[in-house]
Formats: structure tokens, C-alpha cells, sequence
């Protein structure tokens, strides 16, 4: 699902597999050039390593594109302001950008990551209630150690209508979640991007582009791997980890489960022996028993979380597959340089 | 009390009555000396009163039992008196019309109330009384309250002058002055009001002066008095009066303190006759004295004993004159040996609870008695005592036959054994007063000592190892410089007296092996073998003799069983425990230090662990009982092990270990923490938002450590020994220089094996030689250590001998394929789970998993 896309300005090509079959009302999302350098702005200032810097979408939609025009951030959170209110603060924002006659229709949000962990249930959470509230909402996922390596990375995903479904019911049982058939690859769909620039805007990337010196080109082709590549294998361990204890639960569920369907048997077996013998006797059978009553059934693990995990341990996969492969192509090439010097 | 007792006044007999005052300083003197002084006046005024005096006696002297029965809680009885109080008072009804109710039957009824209400409202005291008492508490506050209503003004009014009095006593004694005058000019008819007065007048003069201060007052006013009477024949009388109201009042006092006492034969000694006439009041006059009726008296005596109301000192005093009695007449030793027995029985029973230690002049008293006893018994060959022998077969009198005492010295002993320890806990470490009080640490031993000796010829096995044990336990814990100093081969330079004294007599260690090893051959009471070993060890490992105390240690299997003895075996156990791992640590066996101490500190209770204090714990978790129950079990400070120490050693030999192990296994996923306490120091040290050079002893070890980790052995040195940590903690170890040479170089050590694990990725090959410059070691020491690490396939490299030069091999894997194994070995475990779900599912379950699980995912990192 998460086909990695090379964003440049005009990047509309390689779009992913399953953008062409989007069921959702967006097809499409087109976002100005603005907001990118607004999101990249707001994370440089604001974020420091593992932190995460979220804000607001702000757009309109075009028959099944939308198209975000300007965005604002939230202020970080932090302990002290603990009655800071969210909602007044949007609304304000947006009715002041709606004085300058900026678009102030709400259409989504934008969050930055730490090496592409976001696969959260606060991630979630806050997406079901947007696209709960509105229809067309998106979030922006913002990578910027990817970004720092030369090539940007932005993706918009929404929730499959699947999962907005189970969402509204709240049935994360494990015969919910299968019932729905949902899998972790079909919980969000990604939505093919496309970044506009006015034509004069164009204009001067090309003219910047032919200035630019080579050297700042070369942060793509950095060969260290190392560093990035254990960054993630921690985060998957970690994960991997989560994901067994996740196991561990369902199984001995599963067990308990089992081994209540067991007794139960066992104990209607011996009633209706009773029963039989009684009847034999000319006795009157046994007056009806709540089986439910007798057998609570064991409460069942929500299966939300792992599900979660394992779209992110995906989600890592991906990225990792995708890093060495790229890292791998550079090696051979280095060492194809190495060989002809 | 003790003025009557002139001639015969020991230190006793003084102290007693000190300590009998104490008691009833409460409000009861008060009234009983008022009311003795309007007597007094009236006396001195009118002769023909005699009606009203007989009731007010009478009252008055109700009033008093009452008081008693308040001060020992006895409700019951206060109950009984308080009914016959409120007869006699409508008895005395027609006189008290005439007088007016007086004021110290108002004041009586005032008190009883409030202290009613402060019974009643305790409710802790009142689940304790019995149930009788308890019944007659709700009974007599019902009926103070409904009798109180008819007295509402005078009680009101007495309450707020009694305020009043305490606030200005000068307007008290003015009154005071005034009023002999008053009364001198008024003649037989207002006597009636002016009794009032005295009432008043007396009491705030006690208000002011407590006993022995009223004294100077009654006699500045019978002076004034006597100005207005101007006649010298009254004076004589006055002061005859007076003396013989004093007497009264002395006497009064006597059976207050007394009251229960029923051998009324002795009433008279206590009346002040001189105790060496004392004798014939004792025994009837002319009776002959001999063992039997001594013996007859003793028990007499003895009787009272543990009964309530009992005057414990008193009957100290009496054991005492019969003792001088028995010895006056020559009664033989045996029955003097009894009685010394008893005296010192019943300095013990002193104190009613256990929690309470001996005053410092019963003890005295107490190692006296003790002494002196072992000196007839010493003296005299043929006396024996035994617990055993039945008070019937007892051979007292003065005969061919040898004495047969019973009573067991061992016990007296051992019980003065634990009332030392008692008041050692009681008395605050660090005034005087403990050096004072452990400087009769020496007699105790002396007298040890000397049981010891009495015992070996005469007693059975049993009590030998008991007093062994007694022995072993004031020689244990005490570091022997003697012994020190005659091995360093320092003799001759004796410095002080102590040291003198010290240097005679054979090696504490010498006398703990032979008793240490007859109660390992004669004890069959498992308790005192255990403590014995334990003692053993403990002493070893102070001198240390690691080896024998390890042995020891190891051959006694105490590690196995110590959990199902008793509490303080226990922290006799843990004490040697401690000090074994510090004994370890001198030796430079870093490893066993740490494993010693390691059950102690990590707990984070190595305080209460040892007994030497109680850790505040939420309140609800003990009640008092336990608390007062750990706290007897406390060990006294002289005894203490240093914590500072301890822990420093424990910190210590964990970063000798836990830094080269750290640096070792740096990315070893299952990397196990030896020291949890060492890791949570490094932790705070890290979380220091700033680092500023270190100040307490902890501070010092984390900063030693971080420097360790670099391989910077010199700094991590300059952190453990400096001129702080020499004053904090390694100045206390008796070999301090020996100990400080092993500590650098174990530092040297482990900070090579550290540098070489951290930093052996860095070398393709490294020169032993430029190794032994950085630590400081010769040149076959760091051979030997890597040689170690290669063997132990800590370090992946091999020595090039003629270059004398380390090469690495690099066959460590880096960080990043480190992590990728342990994905992997992760993974592994993921699957294995997820089959097994799969395995319960099959045929149950559709199977929800058969989409695939995450397995697939785990790509293969480079």
C-alpha cells in the first residue's frame, strides 16, 4: 500500500497501486507549495528529535481532488497550559485567515513522524473523528530525517471506509475485525499527492536549480547507512516485541476460550445423562439452566492495537526495504567509481 | 520520707523516695498540704472544733484514696470511694451548711470530672481496662456529672481561680501576707468565711511552691503571725504544732505511698526511726534471730512482690536491712546468697514494663549486688545454687553440710546482660551520657568473666555454653589492636592506657576459638551454636582472616536455614554477612565482596537489615506493639557497622565489576545487570540536570565510574581516594594504606580491560608495552590480563609475542548486524507464538490469522 513516491515539484508520476481504485471521494490531493514549506518551517522550529509537530489543513475540494491552499500549526503542548483550548484556538485562526481572505475550510491535518513511526491509535482516533465530522479530511504525514537525506517525503492517507465502519461501532473483537475482514494493509489508503507551484514559482526553481552548486546535491547520495538503518531496526524491534505480547494475550484468550468450551460440553454431557437417568425414573428432568450465567465467557482482547502494530511494523518494513535498496544501488555504483579510478 | 530515714540513709533510701515523689507530684499534694494547713491554723486559733475537723478528716481523707484510685486508673475503686465521699459529705451536711461547701471537696469534684472526661475520651486506654473497670468509668461519669449539677457556681468559680492563680501568684501571696493579720483581728465569730479563706489562701501558696518551697513560706508566715501575737510562749508552741503537722503530713504521704502495703509490723521503720533500730521493729522485739525466721520474713517480703500497689523501692530497701540483718547476726552465707538473689530479682521487677531500661543507680546498684555476690560465692566453696533445687531442700542454716541455694546466677547475669544492652539503646549515641554508660561495658565483662570462671568449675555444660555465649557476644564485634599491632610486629609502643590495658590478657582471637569450639562440641541448643558461628565468623572477618571466616561460613550451611530463626539471629547473621563482604573487599576479592553485601544492599533496608535504626515506614503498616518490639531488638551503637562504609564498599567492588562487564556487553540485548543499586546511582548521576564536582560519597563512585568507563584510570583513582573518601570511609579500615594500594590497583585493572573492550574496535593492533605506561602496570600484569581475556573469548585478538603487541582479529560483529540477530532471534519468537495460536485454532476457529500474519514482514536487513 505504501508505494513510496519521489516527490519533486512536478511529481505526479508513480502513484500508488491502489490510488487508481480509490472508492473514497478524494482521488487526489494537490497542495500548494506553500504549505509544504510551511509544514518543513514549522518542524524545523519547533521540532527536536522524536517530537512531533502537528497542525491544520486548511482547502477546499474539487470534484475528487482536494486541494489544500494553507495550513497552520497547533502550539506544542506542554504541561503548564493544560486548559488550552484546541477548538477556540482553530476556530480564531480560522476566522482571522478567513479576514484575509485566505481558504479557511477545514480539510485535514498534518503531523511529522520519527523514522515513519505513526501508525498510532492516537493517529487513529483523531483521523476517524475527522473524516467523521468531515467527509474529505486527509492527514499529512511529514518525514523530515527522510527529508534531511535529499529527497522529501509527504504522504496523505485517509482511513478505508472498512475501518471507519468498525471505528463507529467500536467492535474491536477479534470476531468483529474479521467479520469486517479488515487486515492491517487495508486500514489506510493512501492518497497520490501532487504539489502545484504558480508558473512563476516554477520559473525561479528552475532558475535556482541551474545555480545551485553540485555539492548541494550530494546529500543524496550519502553512502553512511549505518546510523538510520539501526535507528529503525530498533523501532521494529521494538514493535516486534509489542507485537508478541500481543500474541501472548490472544493465545491464552484463545486457551481460556478453549478450555471453557470444554467444561461447558463436559457439564451438558452430564446433564442430559442426568437428565436421562431421571427420565428413566420416571422422574421430572431438570429445570433449565442460563448457560451464559454459569460460563462467563472470557473476556476477548481488543484486537485494535495489534492490528495497528502490525500496519507498523509494516510500515518500517517498507522502509527499511526501500532505504537499503537505494543505499545498496548507491554502494554499487560507488564501487563501480572506485573501480574505473 | 527520706529526712526520717535520717540515720540510716544510704544512697537508697534517698534515691527511693526521689523517685516516689516524682509520682504523685500531681494535684493531689496540692490539695492534701492546703487542707493540712487550714488544720494547721486552726490548731493554732481555735482549739474547740472539733465536729467540723472530724468531718473534714474524714472527707479529706476519702478524697485521698480517690486520688490514688485516679492515679493508677483503678475506676473501680474510685467508683466505691466516691459513693462513700458523697455520704459522708451529707453527713457532715449541717457543718458544711454552716461553713459552706469547702473548697477542696469542689476541688475534688472538679478534677474527678475532667479527668473522667479525659478517660472517656481516650479511647485507646479504654479498650484496655478491664471490664470491671471500665463499667465503673461509665457508671461514676454518669453519677459525677448528675452530683456535679448541684455545684455548678463553686466548680465554675474554682476553675477560674484556679486560673487566676496561676496567672498572678503575687497577688496570691499578698493575700497571703494580709491574712494573718485578717485573722488575728478577727475573733472566734467569722470564722466561717475566714476558713474559706484558708482554703484559698493555702492553696495558692502551693500554687506557687511546690513541697519543699511551701516549707520557707509557712514559715514566713508564722513569723507574721507571730509579729500580731507578739508572744513568745505561742511561738514555741507554733513550731511544736507545725512540726507535729509535718509529721502528719509526712505520714500521710507515707500511707499514700503505701496505702495498699499490709505488713503493718513495718509501718514504724518507715515512720523515722534510724534503721539500725530498725531490727527489733522488724521482728518482734526479743525475738531470736536465726535462718528460719529471716527466711520466714523473706518470704513474707517476697510475697508483696508483683502485686499491684507493691512499692517496689521500698521493698528494695527492706531486702536490703534484712540483708544487714541476716549478715549482723551471722546467718551463714547461704541465706545471705538468698537474699542478695532476691534484691537483685527485685531490681529487675523495678521497672513493671520491659520496654523501660534501669536509672543509672539501679544499675549501679544492680552490678554491685551481682558483684558482691560472686564475690561469696568465690569466697565460700560450699554453696550450691541451682534453679533446680526445690525451696524445700533448700539448706540455708549454718551446718556441716554444704549450702543449697536456689536461684541460677547465669540467669541474674544474663538478665544484666540485657538491661545493659537495654539502656545502651536507650541513651542517645552521641551525648556523654553514652560514653559514661559504656564505660560499664568493662564491668559487665568483668563480671562475664567472672561467672565464666565460677561456672567452669562449678557448673554443667549447659551453662557454660551460655555464658560462653555471653562472653563471645561482648568479645565478637571488638576490633583486638593488641593482636593487630603484635602481628604488624609494632610491640613495645604502647600509646595509651587503654592500649595497655588492652595489650594484657591473651588474643581476643585465641578466646573465641576455644569457646567458640566447646559450644561447638557441647552446645545441643541449636540457638547459641548458630550465634556462636556466627560470632566466630564475624570476629574473623574483622581481623581479616578471610579464609577461616569463608570457611566457617561456608561449612556451617547457615545460608541454607537462617530464614527459620529468630529475628535477632537474624540481624546477627546479616551483621556478619556485612562484615564478611568488607573483609572480603580488604582482601582484594572484589567478587565475594560484592556477593556478600549484595543480598544486604539490595534490598535498600541494609539500616534496618543490621538493627541499627527503624525505617519510617507508612505508620499504618506497624502499630506501636511492633514498633516498640523492633525497636528492643535494635542493635546498640557501639555495635554499629558504619553504612557509609558499607555501602561505599558495596558501590565500590559493583563498579569494579559492573564497568568492564558493561563495556563488555554493550550490545548485548540480554545483557544482565549485576548490581541493580549501582545502575539506579548511575542513573541519578545522570539525571543531573548539572554536574558539579562531586560532594557525597555516592556522587564520588558514579563520577569514578563515568571516568572508568573512559578507560581513565587516573581519574577514576583521584574520585575514590582523595581527601574526602579517606575521611568518609577508608580511614575506618584498620590497614588503610593496605587497602588503598589494592583498591588503585584493581582500578588499573579493570580500567585496562574496560579500554580494551571499548576501544579494541578502534586498534588493528595495540603495543602491550604502550598499555602498561597508560596503566601504570608492569609489563607481565597486562600480559597476563589479556592472555586472561583472549582465553575467556572476551577479546577477539592474539598476542604477537616478539613484537609484544596486541593484534585484533575483528571477528566481532558490528552494532548494525547485532541488531539484526537479535531481530531475527525476536522474530523467531514471533513466529513461534503466532504457531502456536495457529495450533489452537485449527478446527476450532475459522482461523482470523489465515490472511497471514506479519510474519512475512520481517525483511532481511543487509
Amino acid at each position: 500500500m505504501a508505494s513510496r513516491k519521489e516527490l519533486s515539484s512536478v511529481s505526479s508520476s508513480g502513484m500508488a497501486s491502489t490510488g487508481g481504485t480509490l472508492d473514497s471521494p478524494v482521488k487526489q490531493v494537490q497542495i500548494e507549495g506553500l504549505v509544504v514549506m510551511k509544514i518543513i518551517k514549522h518542524y524545523q522550529e519547533e521540532g527536536q528529535g522524536s517530537e512531533v509537530v502537528q497542525g491544520v489543513l486548511l482547502g477546499l475540494v474539487v470534484d475528487d481532488r482536494l486541494e489544500i491552499t494553507n495550513c497552520f500549526p497547533f502550539p506544542q503542548h506542554t504541561e503548564d497550559d493544560a486548559d488550552f483550548d484546541e477548538v477556540q484556538y482553530q476556530m480564531e485562526m480560522m476566522r482571522s485567515l478567513r479576514h484575509v481572505n485566505i481558504d479557511h475550510l477545514h480539510v485535514g491535518w498534518y503531523q511529522s513522524t520519527y523514522y515513519g513511526s505513526f501508525v498510532s491509535r492516537a493517529l487513529l482516533d483523531s483521523q476517524f473523528s475527522y473524516q467523521h465530522a468531515i467527509e474529505e479530511s486527509v492527514v499529512l504525514i511529514y518525514d523530515p530525517i527522510k527529508t534531511a537525506q535529499g529527497s522529501l517525503s509527504l504522504k496523505a492517507y485517509r482511513l478505508t471506509p472498512k475501518l471507519m465502519e468498525i471505528c463507529k461501532e467500536k467492535d474491536f473483537t477479534p470476531e468483529g475485525l474479521k467479520k469486517a475482514s479488515i487486515g492491517f494493509e487495508n486500514m489506510f489508503e493512501e492518497v497520490p499527492i501532487v504539489i502545484k507551484n504558480s508558473h512563476l514559482i516554477n520559473v525561479l526553481m528552475w532558475e535556482l536549480e541551474d545555480k545551485s552548486t553540485v555539492a548541494d546535491k550530494h546529500e543524496l547520495l550519502n553512502l553512511s547507512s549505518s546510523n538510520h538503518l539501526e535507528k529503525s531496526l530498533q523501532l521494529l524491534m521494538d514493535r516486534v516485541d509489542d507485537m508478541s505480547q500481543e500474541i501472548v494475550k490472544y493465545n491464552t484468550y484463545s486457551r481460556n476460550l478453549s478450555k471453557q468450551q470444554q467444561q461447558k460440553h463436559q457439564y451438558l454431557q452430564r446433564r442430559q445423562q442426568e437428565n436421562a437417568q431421571r427420565q428413566s425414573r420416571g422422574e421430572a428432568p431438570l429445570p433449565e439452566e442460563d448457560m451464559s450465567k454459569l460460563f462467563k465467557p472470557p473476556q476477548p482482547p481488543p484486537r485494535m492495537d495489534s492490528l495497528l502494530i502490525a500496519g507498523q511494523i509494516n510500515n518500517y518494513c517498507q522502509n527499511v526495504k526501500e532505504f537499503t535498496s537505494q543505499n545498496l544501488g548507491k554502494l554499487f555504483m560507488a564501487e563501480a567509481l572506485q573501480g574505473q579510478n | 520520707m527520706s529526712r526520717f530515714f535520717a540515720t540510716g540513709s544510704d544512697s537508697e533510701s534517698e534515691e527511693s523516695s526521689s523517685a516516689d515523689e516524682i509520682t504523685p507530684k500531681a494535684p493531689g499534694t496540692t490539695l492534701k498540704q492546703s487542707l493540712l494547713l487550714s488544720d494547721d491554723e486552726e490548731d493554732t486559733k481555735r482549739v474547740v472544733r472539733s465536729a467540723k475537723d472530724k468531718r473534714f478528716e474524714e472527707l479529706t481523707n476519702l478524697i485521698k484514696t480517690i486520688r490514688n484510685a485516679m492515679k493508677i486508673r483503678d475506676m473501680a475503686k474510685c467508683l466505691e470511694e466516691f459513693e462513700q465521699l458523697c455520704r459522708a459529705f451529707l453527713k457532715s451536711k449541717n457543718i458544711v451548711d454552716k461553713e459552706g461547701v469547702p473548697s477542696f471537696y469542689i476541688r475534688l469534684l472538679a478534677d474527678l470530672e475532667d479527668y473522667l472526661n479525659q478517660l472517656w475520651e481516650d479511647k485507646d486506654g479504654k479498650k484496655k481496662m478491664n471490664k470491671n473497670n471500665a463499667k465503673a468509668l461509665s457508671t461514676l461519669r454518669q453519677k459525677i456529672r448528675k452530683y456535679n449539677r448541684d455545684f455548678e457556681t463553686e466548680i465554675a468559680a474554682y476553675k477560674e481561680t484556679s486560673l487566676l492563680h496561676d496567672r498572678n501568684c503575687s497577688t496570691a501571696s499578698e493575700i497571703l501576707c494580709l491574712h494573718p493579720k485578717d485573722e488575728s483581728s478577727s475573733s472566734g465569730e467569722d470564722d466561717d468565711d475566714d476558713d474559706d479563706d484558708e482554703g484559698w489562701s493555702g492553696e495558692s501558696k502551693e500554687s506557687d511552691s511546690e513541697s519543699s518551697d511551701g516549707e520557707a513560706k509557712r514559715q514566713s508566715m508564722a513569723e507574721s503571725f507571730l509579729k500580731t501575737g507578739s508572744d513568745k510562749g505561742e511561738i514555741k508552741k507554733l513550731s511544736k504544732r507545725r512540726d507535729k503537722a509535718k509529721a502528719r503530713k509526712h505520714i500521710e504521704e507515707e500511707e499514700e505511698d503505701g496505702g495498699e502495703e499490709v505488713e503493718g509490723g513495718w509501718e514504724k521503720v518507715k515512720y523515722g526511726v534510724p534503721l539500725v533500730k530498725e531490727k527489733p521493729k522488724m521482728f518482734a522485739k526479743g525475738t531470736e534471730i536465726n535462718t528460719t525466721v529471716v527466711v520466714k520474713k523473706l518470704n513474707e517480703i517476697l510475697q508483696a512482690r508483683g502485686k499491684k500497689g507493691t512499692d517496689r523501692a521500698a521493698q528494695i530497701e527492706l531486702l536490703h536491712a534484712l540483708a544487714a540483718i541476716a549478715a549482723e547476726h551471722n546467718l551463714g552465707q547461704g541465706i545471705l546468697v538468698k537474699i542478695k538473689f532476691n534484691i537483685i530479682a527485685s531490681l529487675y521487677d523495678y521497672n513493671p514494663n520491659l520496654a523501660a531500661f534501669m536509672k543509672a543507680d539501679m544499675w549501679k546498684k544492680c552490678l554491685e549486688c551481682i558483684d558482691e555476690l560472686l564475690d561469696i560465692l568465690f569466697e565460700n566453696n560450699n554453696i550450691f545454687i541451682g534453679e533446680n533445687i526445690a525451696e524445700d531442700s533448700e539448706n540455708l542454716a549454718v551446718s556441716d553440710q554444704p549450702f543449697r541455694v536456689r536461684g541460677c546466677v547465669l540467669t541474674l547475669v544474663e538478665r544484666m546482660d540485657e538491661e545493659f544492652t537495654k539502656i545502651m539503646q536507650n541513651t542517645d549515641p552521641h551525648s556523654q551520657e553514652y560514653v559514661d554508660n559504656l564505660k560499664d561495658e568493662g564491668r559487665v565483662c568483668g563480671i562475664v568473666d567472672r561467672l565464666l570462671t565460677y561456672l567452669e568449675n562449678k557448673g554443667s555444660t549447659e551453662e557454660i555454653c551460655r555464658v560462653y555465649l555471653r562472653r563471645i557476644m561482648h568479645t565478637y564485634y571488638k576490633f583486638d589492636y593488641k593482636a593487630h599491632r603484635r602481628s604488624l610486629g609494632l610491640q613495645g609502643e604502647t600509646k595509651s592506657e587503654q592500649d595497655q590495658e588492652e595489650s594484657e590478657g591473651e588474643d581476643s582471637a585465641l578466646i573465641m576459638d576455644r569457646l567458640c569450639k566447646f559450644i561447638y562440641a557441647k552446645d545441643r541448643t541449636d540457638r547459641i551454636r548458630t550465634c556462636a558461628i556466627l560470632c566466630h565468623i564475624y570476629h574473623h572477618a574483622l581481623h581479616s582472616r578471610w579464609y577461616q571466616a569463608r570457611d566457617l561460613m561456608l561449612m556451617s550451611h547457615l545460608q541454607d536455614n537462617i530464614h527459620h530463626s529468630d529475628p535477632p539471629v537474624q540481624i546477627l547473621y546479616n551483621r556478619t554477612m556485612v562484615q564478611l563482604g568488607i573483609c572480603a573487599f580488604r582482601q582484594g576479592m572484589i567478587k565475594d565482596a560484592h556477593n556478600a553485601l549484595l543480598d544486604i544492599q539490595s534490598s535498600g533496608r541494609a539500616k534496618e537489615l543490621l538493627g541499627q535504626g527503624l525505617l519510617m515506614r507508612n505508620m499504618q503498616e506497624r502499630n506501636a506493639e511492633q514498633e516498640k518490639i523492633e525497636k528492643r531488638r535494635q542493635v546498640p551503637f557501639h555495635m554499629h557497622i558504619n553504612l557509609e562504609l558499607l555501602e561505599c564498599v558495596y558501590l565500590v567492588s559493583a563498579m569494579l565489576l559492573e564497568i568492564p562487564y558493561m563495556a563488555a556487553h554493550e550490545f548485548d540485548a540480554r545483557r544482565r545487570m549485576i548490581s541493580k543499586q549501582f545502575h539506579h546511582q548511575l542513573r541519578v548521576g545522570e539525571r543531573q540536570p548539572l554536574l558539579g564536582p562531586p560532594e557525597s560519597m555516592r556522587e564520588h563512585v558514579v563520577a569514578a565510574s563515568k571516568a572508568m568507563k573512559m578507560g581513565d584510570w587516573r581519574t577514576c583513582h583521584s574520585f575514590i581516594i582523595n581527601e574526602k573518601m579517606n575521611s568518609k570511609v577508608w580511614d575506618l579500615f584498620p590497614e588503610t594504606q593496605r587497602v588503598r594500594e589494592m583498591l588503585v590497583r584493581k582500578i588499573q585493572e579493570e580500567s585496562l580491560r574496560t579500554y580494551l573492550f571499548t576501544y579494541s574496535s578502534v586498534y588493528d593492533s595495540i603495543s602491550m608495552e604502550i598499555l602498561s605506561e597508560m596503566f601504570q602496570l608492569e609489563m607481565p600484569t597486562v600480559h597476563s590480563i589479556i592472555s586472561k581475556m583472549i582465553i575467556n573469548e572476551e577479546l577477539m585478538a592474539s598476542l604477537d609475542q616478539p613484537t609484544q603487541t596486541v593484534v585484533m582479529h575483528r571477528t566481532e560483529p558490528t552494532s548494525l548486524q547485532n541488531m539484526a540477530l537479535q531481530l531475527a532471534e525476536k522474530l523467531g519468537s514471533l513466529v513461534e507464538n503466532n504457531e502456536r495460536v495457529f495450533d489452537l485454532k485449527q478446527g476450532v476457529y475459522g482461523g482470523y490469522f489465515n490472511r497471514g500474519v506479519p510474519r512475512s514482514h520481517a525483511s532481511a536487513p543487509p
